[in-house]
């Protein structure tokens, strides 16, 4: 993925070829899908508010004044969509008291367990409040790189950092019941 | 459960590959999006001189309404008094045909308009 590609692909679109704007939409489905996916761990929704954000993209392109990366540009747009969405409505979330599902100490497989744990926290994160919640999920979505993080979500870092680690706070005193699943590793 | 278990749990998320009809159904959509003339601006160049007419036209009307039935008030010094004159019998009068319900009414109805709006947006 090339910036001057999609400064091409976008003068282009500017210029009244508006085919040019699937160049845009190949390179950049997979990270506009996963991040939606993240939001909400549906994947059919995901696509519904990937594609919505490739549409308002497509109209807001004259507006993109060209200061930074089209990417962080694009991220920032298709991340305000998706928190809109979301407060609109919410995904589907289990209470973060309810996080730890009692099936899963059932679970015979150690790696059906893990997975299940892992499952339980993403769902966590979705549970938390909102602030945090978006903070966890850019972090992560953006492979634990801050700056990227809070340009996605047009906050100082220091804010940023300042909800990570609230928002870690939070998981953990939720958490603590998962934290019990290891007790099948131990034997 | 440490930052380090939080972070591995969370930086290891598998992520979900686009189905192959997505690229195509974001085009269709966006063809159908250039396809569409862009909607009219409303046309304030042509609306204000319009707007602001009505708006001499009513000061004057009110002030006229002032002169009418307070003379005493309309021999008074100020345009101000006068015009505020004019204004309290003007708003007496609609007080008596029931402005005030009619004005609740209609911004119950715009209520309702925008909470459906707001609503069934993105819906369509």
């Amino acid at each position: 993925m090339s910036a001057s590609d999609d400064q091409e692909d976008v003068a282009k679109v500017l210029a009244g070829e508006s085919a040019a704007f699937e160049g845009i939409v190949r390179r950049w489905q997979g990270p506009l899908v996963n991040l939606a996916y993240r939001f909400c761990l549906d994947r059919g929704r995901a696509e519904d508010l990937a594609q919505e954000a490739f549409l308002r993209a497509y109209r807001a392109l004259p507006g993109w004044r060209r200061e930074g990366a089209f990417s962080t540009w694009l991220f920032a747009l298709a991340t305000n969509l998706y928190r809109t969405e979301l407060r609109r409505i919410p995904a589907r979330s289990l209470p973060l008291d309810a996080v730890a599902e009692p099936g899963f100490r059932d679970d015979t497989d150690e790696k059906m367990a893990a997975d299940a744990r892992d499952r339980a926290v993403r769902r966590a994160v979705l549970a938390l409040p909102e602030k945090y919640r978006d903070a966890l999920v850019l972090f992560y979505f953006h492979g634990m790189d801050i700056a990227e993080a809070a340009g996605s979500l047009r906050l100082p870092e220091g804010t940023l950092k300042a909800r990570l680690h609230r928002g870690r706070e939070l998981l953990r005193g939720k958490l603590r019941l998962l934290a019990g699943l290891s007790w099948k590793e131990a034997r | 459960m440490n930052d380090e278990a939080i972070d591995r749990m969370l930086a290891a998320e598998t992520g979900i590959e686009p189905s192959s009809g997505f690229a195509g159904a974001v085009m269709e959509r966006v063809r159908g999006e250039a396809a569409t003339p862009p909607p009219i601006p409303f046309p304030w160049a042509r609306a204000l001189p319009g707007l602001a007419a009505w708006a001499v036209v009513l000061f004057f009307a009110v002030m006229a309404s002032g002169s009418a039935h307070g003379p005493e008030i309309a021999a008074g010094p100020g345009l101000w008094d006068r015009f505020l004159s004019g204004a309290s019998i003007v708003l007496a009068a609609a007080n008596r045909y029931g402005a005030g319900w009619i004005a609740l009414s209609l911004l119950i109805s715009l209520g309702c308009v925008m909470l459906s709006m707001l609503l069934t947006r993105g819906k369509t």
